[in-house]
C-alpha cells in the first residue's frame, strides 16, 4: 500500500492516528529508514512472522484506539523463540483488552529487535503561528524529564539540521560518551532534512513522532513511529 | 523597491507633518513632540477650547486636513476612536504618505465595537493604499529630523540603529535608555495593533534602509508569523537584528497525541525561529541596550577565549565566573606571556594568571605604562580572542582621579588600544555608589568608542551574544 492509500483508508475509517505499521510504511516511502514492522492478526501469524524475520523480535499491540502502547502493557522486547513469541502475543492482547475494552485490536506488529544505539527522538507538530516545526532531542529521560530538545521551523536548511542536533545540552552523548561509539551525525541530519521535505509534501499530517530513533556509528533507524493526521 | 517602501521612505523622512486632534489635557503632547521637527508642522483641530493654545505655540491650525494649503507627508491622528475613520478618509483624499493612529480602544479591547472600528479603518486604508500605522501606537521617530513620539525624546542627531516595537512605551524607553548608552536611533516605529502594516513591513523597510546598521525589535505576536520569519531571515542576511519577544498567546486547546506537540511551547518555538533566522534573542530592555551597544562598539570576532584584567582578588574571581558562565572561555595564557608579565608584575596582593589581578601593578589605574603593557601582552597572546577589563572607578573617584587629566589619559590609552587591536574589547564600569556621576563617565568612555557595561554579567552576556552572532554569520558556530 502506498502512503496515499494508507492515508485515504484512515480517513475513510474516520481515524486520525495511524498505526505503527502504517506510519512506518509511509516513512519508508519517504526515504526515512525504519525498523520494518509486519502486522500479524493471530498467534500463528505472529509466530510465523517472527520465524521469517529471525529472532530476537519485538511485539507491539496494533490498535487504532491505543496510541501509548507501553502504557497498556502492549510492548514486549527481545523475544527469542516461538514459545516466547506465542506467550507474549497472548499476554499483550489480554493486557490491551483489559486496559482499553472498547478499542479494536487488529493484532500485533512484529519486528526484528534492533541492535541498541543511542536513543534520539525526532518529531513534527504544527505551531499555531509558524506552522510545521521539527523537533530533535535525545530519547528517554532526556526528553521526558529534562525536555532537552531543539526546534526548527520547516523547511529546514542543512545548517538548521546541523545546529539543532548540536544545540541540545546532551549533545556530548552523541559524540561518544564514556567509550560509546559516536553517533552518525550526518545520518541524523539527513533524516531531519528528509523529514522536513516529507512534512512539506504532506500538509495533511498534523503530528509525527519518531520515538525512539536508534543512532548508530553508521546510520540511524526509526524503531517506533506515530503519525497523526489533521 | 516596492510602492510601500517608497511611501514608508517618505513617511519616515517627511517634509511636512500634521497633528489632528491634539489637546491641552494631554499638554499638547504631539505638537510639543514636533517642536524639534525640521519640516513644516500643521495642526487640525475644530474645538474652540483647544485652538488658542495651539495658536499660542505659533502652529498654524486648520479645521480639516483638506484645508491645509500644502502637501502633507505624515499625519498623527490623536482623535477619539469613533472619529478616526473620518480622519483616515481625509488622509486618503489628501494623499498623505502615512498616518499614525494614536487612539486606543480598538481590537486590543477584544470588544465588538473596537474590533469593528479597527476593521473599518483597515478597509478604508487598504482600499486607498494608505499605509496606516497602528492603531494604539506612537508611530514614527526620526531623531535626525526631530520627528518624535514624545516631547522629551532625544532629537537632532543622526543614528544608525532602527527600532521596531509593538509597544509605544518600549519604543520610547529604548530611545531614552539607548541614548545614555551611546546608541543613536536612525529611525524607530511603534506600531501597536498592526491592522494594516505589520512587523514584517517595517522590518523589510529597515532592512533596505542604508542609514540603519543594526535593528532592534520588540514583538508580541505578528499576524503572519511565517511572513515575519521570512522577513527576519532576509534582514539577518544584511545586518544584525536583536529580537525581544514579549508575552505569550493562549495555547490552542486541540488534543495533542505526540511528545513533539506536548513540548512545542510558544517560548521554545519563538526561540527556535529567532535563532534559525540568525537573529539575537534578548529578554528585556536592558539586555536589548547591552547587546545593541555590543554590536555597535565591540569589534567583530568569533573566538570565545577571553583575556581578563581586574583590579582586586575578589573582582578577579567574579569576572572569571561571569565570563566563564556566559558560554565563553577564560583560558590559560601561553608561557611567553607569563614570562613577559613576570618581568613587571607586582605579585604581592596580585596574580598574573587569567584574569590578571592587576590593581597593585597598575596602582589601581595610576600606572598607565603598565596598563598598556598588559593590554599589549593580551593583544599578542595567541590563546586570547577577546579582552575585557575592569576599572576601579569607584576607588579612584575618592582620589579626585575622575575629574583630573588621569581619566582622559586612561581613556586615550584605551581608545589607542582599541584602534591597534583587532580583538573584541570591552570595559566594565561598575557604578557602585557613584550612580549619578557614572552616566557622565560612561558617556566619556563611549565617546571614545569603547563598549562599557554596568556589571560583569552584562558585559559577559553582551560579548557572548555578539560573538555568537558573528559565529553564525561566518558559519563557525558549530566548530
Amino acid at each position: 500500500m502506498s502512503s496515499v492509500d494508507i492515508i485515504d483508508r484512515a480517513k475513510n475509517e474516520g481515524r486520525t492516528v495511524l498505526t505503527e505499521v502504517e506510519s512506518k510504511l509511509i516513512l519508508e516511502e519517504a526515504g526515512i529508514p525504519t525498523a520494518r514492522a509486519q502486522l500479524a492478526a493471530s498467534r500463528d501469524e505472529t509466530i510465523a512472522a517472527a520465524k521469517q524475520l529471525g529472532f530476537p523480535v519485538v511485539l507491539k499491540i496494533v490498535s487504532p484506539g491505543i496510541s501509548h502502547k507501553s502504557d497498556v502493557g502492549g510492548v514486549r522486547l527481545n523475544l527469542r523463540s516461538a514459545e516466547e513469541v506465542g506467550a507474549a502475543f497472548d499476554e499483550i492482547v489480554a493486557a490491551a483488552r483489559k486496559a482499553e475494552p472498547k478499542a479494536k485490536i487488529e493484532g500485533v506488529s512484529v519486528q526484528k529487535m534492533a541492535s541498541p544505539g543511542v536513543e534520539v527522538i525526532m518529531g513534527m507538530t504544527k505551531d499555531a503561528q509558524f506552522g510545521p516545526v521539527l523537533m530533535f532531542g535525545l530519547g528517554g529521560v532526556f526528553v521526558e524529564v529534562l525536555k532537552d530538545v531543539a526546534f526548527r521551523i520547516v523547511p529546514l536548511e542543512p545548517r538548521d539540521a546541523r545546529q539543532m542536533i548540536r544545540e541540545i545540552q546532551g549533545f556530548p552523548v552523541l559524540q561518544g560518551f564514556r567509550g560509546q561509539e559516536p553517533a552518525d551525525l550526518a545520518a541524523l541530519e539527513g533524516m531531519l532534512l528528509r523529514l522536513s521535505a516529507f512534512v512539506e509534501d504532506h500538509p495533511e499530517i498534523a503530528e509525527l513522532d519518531l520515538n525512539p530513533v536508534f543512532a548508530y556509528k553508521d546510520g540511524a533507524l526509526a524503531v517506533d513511529a506515530r503519525i497523526v493526521l489533521g | 523597491m516596492t510602492d510601500l517602501h517608497d511611501k514608508l521612505e517618505r513617511a519616515f523622512n517627511p517634509r511636512s507633518v500634521a497633528v489632528v486632534g491634539d489637546k491641552r489635557a494631554m499638554g499638547y503632547m504631539w505638537l510639543n513632540s514636533m517642536k524639534t521637527f525640521q519640516g513644516k508642522v500643521y495642526s487640525v483641530q475644530i474645538s474652540k477650547d483647544e485652538i488658542p493654545g495651539i495658536e499660542a505655540m505659533n502652529i498654524p491650525n486648520y479645521a480639516s486636513l483638506l484645508d491645509i494649503p500644502d502637501e502633507v507627508d505624515y499625519v498623527v491622528c490623536a482623535v477619539r476612536r469613533d472619529i478616526s475613520p473620518r480622519i483616515v478618509a481625509d488622509c486618503a483624499r489628501k494623499g498623505v504618505r502615512a498616518v499614525t493612529l494614536f487612539a486606543s480602544g480598538f481590537a486590543e479591547t477584544e470588544q465588538e465595537e473596537g474590533v469593528r472600528l479597527q476593521r473599518e479603518l483597515g478597509e478604508l486604508a487598504r482600499e486607498s493604499g494608505l499605509p496606516l500605522i497602528g492603531p494604539n501606537c506612537m508611530g514614527i521617530y526620526n531623531p535626525r529630523l526631530g520627528l518624535r513620539q514624545s516631547p522629551d525624546q532625544p532629537a537632532g542627531e543622526a543614528g544608525n540603529v532602527g527600532f521596531i516595537s509593538q509597544s509605544g512605551t518600549h519604543c520610547i524607553n529604548f530611545s531614552h535608555l539607548g541614548y545614555v548608552h551611546g546608541i543613536r536611533c536612525s529611525k524607530a516605529v511603534s506600531f501597536g495593533n498592526a491592522e494594516v502594516l505589520d512587523a514584517a513591513d517595517y522590518l523589510e523597510y529597515m532592512t533596505d534602509d542604508p542609514e540603519t546598521q543594526v535593528i532592534g525589535m520588540y514583538i508580541e505576536g505578528p499576524k503572519d508569523a511565517r511572513r515575519f520569519f521570512a522577513a527576519l531571515r532576509r534582514a539577518c542576511g544584511r545586518k544584525p537584528v536583536v529580537v525581544w519577544k514579549g508575552g505569550q498567546t493562549e495555547a490552542g486547546n486541540r488534543a495533542i497525541f505526540s511528545h513533539t506537540a506536548a513540548l512545542a511551547s510558544e517560548v521554545r518555538i519563538w526561540d527556535a525561529a529567532i535563532r534559525q533566522a540568525g537573529a539575537i534573542c534578548v529578554d528585556n530592555l536592558e539586555e536589548m541596550v547591552d547587546v545593541v551597544k555590543g554590536l555597535l562598539y565591540i569589534k567583530p570576532g568569533t573566538g570565545k577565549r577571553v583575556g581578563l584584567i581586574a583590579m582586586t582578588g575578589g573582582q578577579s574571581v567574579v569576572i572569571a565566573d561571569a565570563f566563564g558562565q556566559a558560554s565563553l572561555e577564560v583560558p590559560v595564557l601561553s608561557p611567553a606571556s607569563y614570562e613577559k608579565l613576570a618581568s613587571f608584575f607586582n605579585i604581592i596582593g596580585g596574580s598574573y594568571h587569567n584574569p590578571l589581578d592587576a590593581g597593585g601593578t597598575l596602582a589601581m589605574g595610576f600606572r598607565l605604562d603598565n596598563f598598556r603593557r598588559m593590554l599589549d601582552i593580551l593583544d599578542e597572546e595567541p590563546n586570547v580572542d577577546a579582552i575585557a577589563i575592569e576599572t576601579a572607578v569607584t576607588f579612584l573617584a575618592g582620589r579626585r582621579y575622575l575629574s583630573s587629566n588621569l581619566l582622559n589619559n586612561l581613556l586615550r590609552l584605551l581608545s589607542e588600544h582599541k584602534e591597534r587591536s583587532h580583538k573584541p574589547f570591552l570595559m566594565i564600569l561598575q557604578a557602585g555608589h557613584l550612580e549619578g556621576g557614572m552616566a557622565k563617565i560612561r558617556g566619556k568612555v563611549l565617546a571614545r568608542g569603547i563598549a562599557t557595561f554596568g556589571s560583569f554579567h552584562q558585559g559577559a552576556n553582551a560579548l557572548a551574544k555578539v560573538i555568537a552572532y558573528h559565529r553564525f554569520r561566518d558559519g563557525s558556530e558549530n566548530a
